[in-house]
């Protein structure tokens, strides 16, 4: 189990694009997949959940990924994070 | 380029359009390759710069009386040169009689002259109707149509991927099937039509059991003749990795007969109801044709939310009092 803490950098934070986004890779992975926002604990891997979040643009979230390729799947996760979805 | 008997047209419409044919028999041979109509007055009139004369011509009572008002040599002559043309076939109208010359010369370069009772308006509309229909856009595609609150859905997808049983599911729920396996879809005014490749009932192979007879079965409310197609649903089955849709926000589209529809790409596992899924798609359908589309709703409200808590963090950092 890996676990790791960005914080969300694009101005409009955690919006339908990347959300749809960050679903869309995690969902490649078989590992499971969490993501924490204080007393909020969603499947990363479903896009309501995602979205139900309301994070925005400065608020720290911890990810959490569970399973055979836990590496590779927080690793570009965190990359979509640090290149702020593509956005500004 | 689609061609029509004249012969098959005339035997179709003989007593609806009360048809009468003035030349001979075999005047008839011949092939309709343009479902446009021409009146000519002009052509009549002496003058064959852009004469349609590849279109069926239509005489009216004013042609008609034209024609009378002329020299017998000059109507010789002048409808001579008309028929030269390799015209498909002249109507005429309100059963007016035609000159004896006329039908004479028409016998002579082998163009029927047919007439019937219908005024010119009138008749003008209803073959104009009716060639539309045969020289219309068709295909037959393999998939199940099916009507639900008024909207068209068109099931596709591979054999055995489940279209049968969902349409019979469906229609257990108390909606309508229209064709099962073979769908004829026809282009007509812009609307793509969907009925059944046969007009004999609406059959239906079940894996398993065999033919059954969906009328007989459910009831005439479970059938319907046909529809117009609003939306095409593509079940496929269901892979991991594969892209479905997940919010919403883009449509996807697919061209049939050159008509533009959306489709949906349905992922379908064992143990899924697709058909509650069909009939939230028929509903979501209606709610985008009133101007409601909950995916734009709900990023708009998660947007403005979002918009909102990022001016309060702000404020709270600048706040130094």
């Amino acid at each position: 189990m890996i676990k790791t803490k960005v914080t969300i950098k694009n101005k409009l934070g955690m919006h339908a694009r990347p959300a749809t986004m960050l679903v869309k890779a995690a969902s490649k992975y078989r590992s499971d997949f969490k993501i924490i926002k204080g007393d909020m604990e969603i499947n990363g891997k479903s896009i309501m959940g995602v979205m139900t979040l309301a994070a925005e643009q400065g608020s720290e979230l911890e990810l959490v990924a569970d399973g055979v390729d836990e590496e590779h799947l927080i690793k570009e996760i965190t990359t979509m994070f640090e290149n702020k979805f593509d956005e500004e | 380029m689609k061609t029509m008997q004249l012969k098959t047209l005339f035997h179709e419409m003989k007593d609806e359009f009360s048809l009468n044919l003035l030349t001979k028999q075999s005047t008839l041979e011949k092939n309709i390759s343009n479902p446009y109509i021409n009146r000519p007055g002009l052509a009549l009139a002496g003058y064959f710069e852009r004469f349609s004369y590849d279109r069926v011509q239509i005489l009216g009572e004013t042609e008609i009386s034209y024609l009378q008002s002329l020299k017998p040599e000059k109507l010789y002559d002048r409808i001579k040169e008309v028929l030269t043309y390799d015209i498909p076939a002249v109507f005429i109208t309100k059963g007016l009689s035609v000159p004896d010359q006329v039908v004479f010369l028409a016998n002579e370069m082998k163009i029927p002259i047919i007439t019937t009772r219908i005024t010119t308006n009138k008749f003008y509309y209803l073959l104009g109707k009716y060639l539309d229909e045969i020289f219309a856009p068709t295909k037959t595609i393999h998939g199940t149509l099916v009507e639900l609150f008024g909207v068209g859905i068109l099931l596709t997808g591979k054999s055995g991927i489940g279209k049968s049983e969902c349409a019979l599911d469906l229609v257990e729920r108390g909606r309508r099937l229209i064709a099962d396996d073979a769908v004829k879809i026809v282009l007509r005014d812009d609307v793509l039509m969907g009925t059944s490749t046969n007009d004999y009932g609406h059959f239906m192979e079940v894996r398993g059991v065999g033919l059954i007879d969906v009328e007989r079965m459910f009831g005439i409310h479970a059938v319907r003749v046909q529809k117009r197609i609003d939306v095409q649903v593509e079940l496929m089955p269901w892979r991991d990795n594969l892209d479905y849709e997940r919010i919403g926000l883009t449509d996807n589209i697919v061209d049939i007969l050159g008509k533009k529809i959306p489709i949906i790409y349905l992922p379908v596992s064992p143990g899924k109801n697709i058909s509650v899924v069909i009939e939230v798609i028929a509903m979501n359908y209606i709610l985008k044709t009133y101007g409601y589309e909950a995916a734009k709703e709900y990023t708009a409200r998660l947007q403005q939310d979002l918009k909102n808590k990022a001016k309060m963090r702000k404020l709270r950092m600048d706040d130094k009092e």
